[in-house]
């Protein structure tokens, strides 16, 4: 890779930021005035960056597990869900083993069943995209909705906690403290964090330098040169989304181990739980480069963290941030397909 | 249960399931034609929650209905251009681009509505498009009602489902548009401009859209909430699939959509033994189901999502 192309996608990825600041003016904010509160409240103060490294530590693993079947344009739009059955998989179990086993292994096994969930949730869709033809993108985004109902159902019904009926907001019951992920000694931030970049440089590797991630960025530039050159494209699909799954499963286990402690109900129209679609921003905006997904996964939650104060301050609703992911996208989207370094390389001559 | 109450159920289905499905009809039917000149928009979902909000303000300030649908239909129309500039022009992904729209239209609709009403206040009443009653047909007893009882946005959405049927299958036009979605070389050597076809069906379908989402707010809620069009938009797009990109097929699905959605609705307070969350998910799961059976063997467009590059 040469070094225009990276400078040029940071610059449109700014440029985008910049356009999308103009959602400000429905507030009476100057885009500059909104956008610089929004990022120094995301990044300026220390509980800023804590609460950042939070949002990133889901949105980090959720993307770095979108870009396996995304570099096979195998666009599974339903982390959101992947992730919720993560949580409920996870939780179930770690509340089920709490008094039988120790922390560690509660944790291991939680993982472990997290993995399962979200792997379960992304295995039907695949199903029928290979052996049926129907569009993935559709049937990934219907099981969102059924696991958000589902989730609903669990923690204000069979799940839910003896003190979360007490005060009568849905919710299961806690995960025991010492059962908890550690957190970073000397800071407030969970140790998850340090689990999602090491996922992130394992599947740098894993796309990068194994048959597999070769296969799969075949399978995405050409199915048909992929069959011709032998490559099984039904079993590779299926194993991306399953680690695509999964990886968002293990997500919603550290959600709930690291981060909320409980199983709480998230709504599909809130944007503050919807780590799942913003992890697609997360994958796209990167341009399905797991390293690239650490920094950008930083950007997003500290706009998402920024986002969260300037509602309480300015009353600007949170969905603003859905807003800019999405213009930063398309600015995105161009700055890495268009080959603008083009222009300023001279010509060869024949 | 007694067969009385089997009878009203059915009854209440079928009066309420055309409004129902209307939405989803007016983004499904744009859609057909989009995706027929081979241009995948995802972006359906936010263009509808544009056209539920502008809708919405539009008849707020001025109390004219036409305008507000109008409106609604521009703001989509102005977001598919995008989608066009970004897909068909540039050339760039349309998954991308689409997700990118749909976030974008989820996110300023959110933004418009509650930079003028608040983040929670009570929802501004708004006029909305009442029943027109056709002298003598609607007194039918039983079918009366339903067939000839409805607002006037449904008669002219079924209107236009004839009209396109007929552009699609029986114009030249027509032909030169599925021709461009299927080989847009051939196409061009027909004489046909793919560019200027692919153009003229996006910006149709992000139109429909926004009078979708118009309908969602002007006829079946009287206001609007965050996210409220809960994934309509891509059952829109499922929808076209299992039409197979014929609107009469279309039509059919959204109306069994708009049945299934209806008599959720209604036996959540008939037969409340079953939790109201599972309720919620059947018209998801019917979707599912829908696609997954009879979209099975639909054979798309063959230059679908596949960007029109000139050679030479």
């Amino acid at each position: 890779m040469n070094i225009i192309k990276p400078i040029q996608i940071i610059l449109f990825i700014v440029l985008g930021l910049l356009v999308s600041s103009v959602t400000f003016i429905f507030f009476k904010l100057s885009p500059a005035a909104g956008l610089s509160t929004l990022l120094y409240q995301g990044f300026g103060t220390k509980g800023g960056i804590t609460g950042t490294l939070e949002m990133t530590i889901p949105l980090l693993i959720i993307g770095v597990g979108l870009t396996v079947p995304f570099t096979a344009k195998f666009w599974n739009i339903g982390a959101q869900g992947q992730f919720i059955l993560g949580e409920i998989f996870a939780t179930w179990i770690g509340l089920e083993l709490v008094r039988a086993l120790p922390p560690i292994l509660d944790m291991l096994v939680a993982v472990i069943f997290g993995f399962i969930g979200g792997a379960l949730w992304a295995i039907p869709p695949t199903i029928m995209k290979l052996y049926s033809g129907a569009n993935e993108i559709i049937t990934t985004l219907m099981m969102n909705f059924v696991a958000v109902y589902l989730l609903l159902w669990l923690v204000s019904g069979p799940m839910e906690g003896a003190q979360a009926k007490l005060v009568n907001a849905p919710a299961s019951a806690p995960i025991p403290p010492n059962y908890m992920l550690p957190t970073i000694p000397g800071t407030t931030i969970s140790s998850g964090i340090i689990i999602a970049v090491i996922i992130a440089v394992f599947f740098y590797w894993f796309l990068r330098y194994t048959d597999f991630g070769y296969e799969l960025k075949l399978i995405g530039q050409s199915e048909d040169a992929a069959l011709y050159s032998g490559v099984r494209i039904k079993r590779n699909i299926i194993l991306s989304m399953i680690i695509s799954g999964g990886i968002s499963g293990m997500a919603g286990m550290i959600m709930v181990y690291g981060i909320t402690q409980t199983l709480i109900p998230q709504f599909f129209s809130d944007v503050s739980t919807s780590f799942g679609y913003v992890g697609i921003a997360v994958a796209m905006i990167a341009s399905l480069n797991p390293i690239a997904v650490i920094f950008t996964s930083i950007f997003l939650g500290g706009i998402l963290n920024g986002a969260y104060v300037m509602e309480a301050i300015y009353s600007v609703p949170i969905d603003v941030v859905i807003s800019i992911y999405g213009i930063v996208m398309i600015f995105s989207l161009i700055g890495v397909m268009i080959d603008f370094g083009r222009l300023f390389r001279r010509r060869k001559v024949r | 249960m007694n067969t009385a109450l089997i009878i009203s159920i059915i009854a209440t289905v079928l009066i309420g399931m055309i409004p129902r499905s209307m939405p989803i009809f007016a983004a499904a039917i744009g859609e057909t034609v989009d995706q027929a000149a081979g241009t995948l928009n995802l972006g359906v979902e936010g263009m509808m929650l544009m056209g539920a909000v502008i809708g919405l303000l539009v008849d707020y300030y001025t109390h004219n209905l036409v305008l507000a649908f109008l409106a609604a239909g521009f703001i989509g129309l102005a977001f598919s251009a995008i989608h066009g500039i970004v897909s068909i022009t540039m050339k760039l992904d349309q998954v991308v681009s689409g997700t990118a729209l749909w976030f974008i239209g989820w996110g300023i609709s959110g933004v418009i509505y509650a930079s003028i009403f608040g983040i929670s206040s009570t929802p501004p009443t708004v006029l909305t498009l009442k029943e027109v009653y056709i002298p003598y047909l609607s007194s039918i007893p039983f079918f009366g009602k339903f067939i000839f009882g409805e607002d006037p946005m449904v008669y002219i959405l079924i209107a236009l489902l004839i009209v396109i049927q007929y552009f699609l299958f029986h114009t030249k036009q027509g032909l030169n548009l599925r021709t461009v979605g299927n080989d847009p070389r051939v196409a061009e050597i027909m004489g046909v401009n793919p560019i200027l076809y692919r153009y003229a069906a996006l910006l149709f379908g992000g139109f429909m859209a926004g009078i979708g989402g118009a309908y969602l707010t002007l006829v079946i809620v009287g206001s609007f909430y965050f996210d409220m069009t809960a994934g309509i938009g891509f059952i829109a797009v499922a929808l076209v699939y299992f039409g197979k990109w014929n609107p009469w097929r279309v039509f059919a699905g959204t109306l069994i959509f708009g049945a299934v959605y209806v008599f959720y609705l209604m036996m959540e307070s008939i037969y409340p033994v079953i939790p109201y969350d599972f309720y919620q998910m059947l018209p998801y799961l019917v979707t599912l189901v829908m696609i997954l059976i009879i979209g099975a063997r639909a054979r798309a467009p063959t230059a679908l999502t596949l960007p029109y590059i000139k050679e030479g």
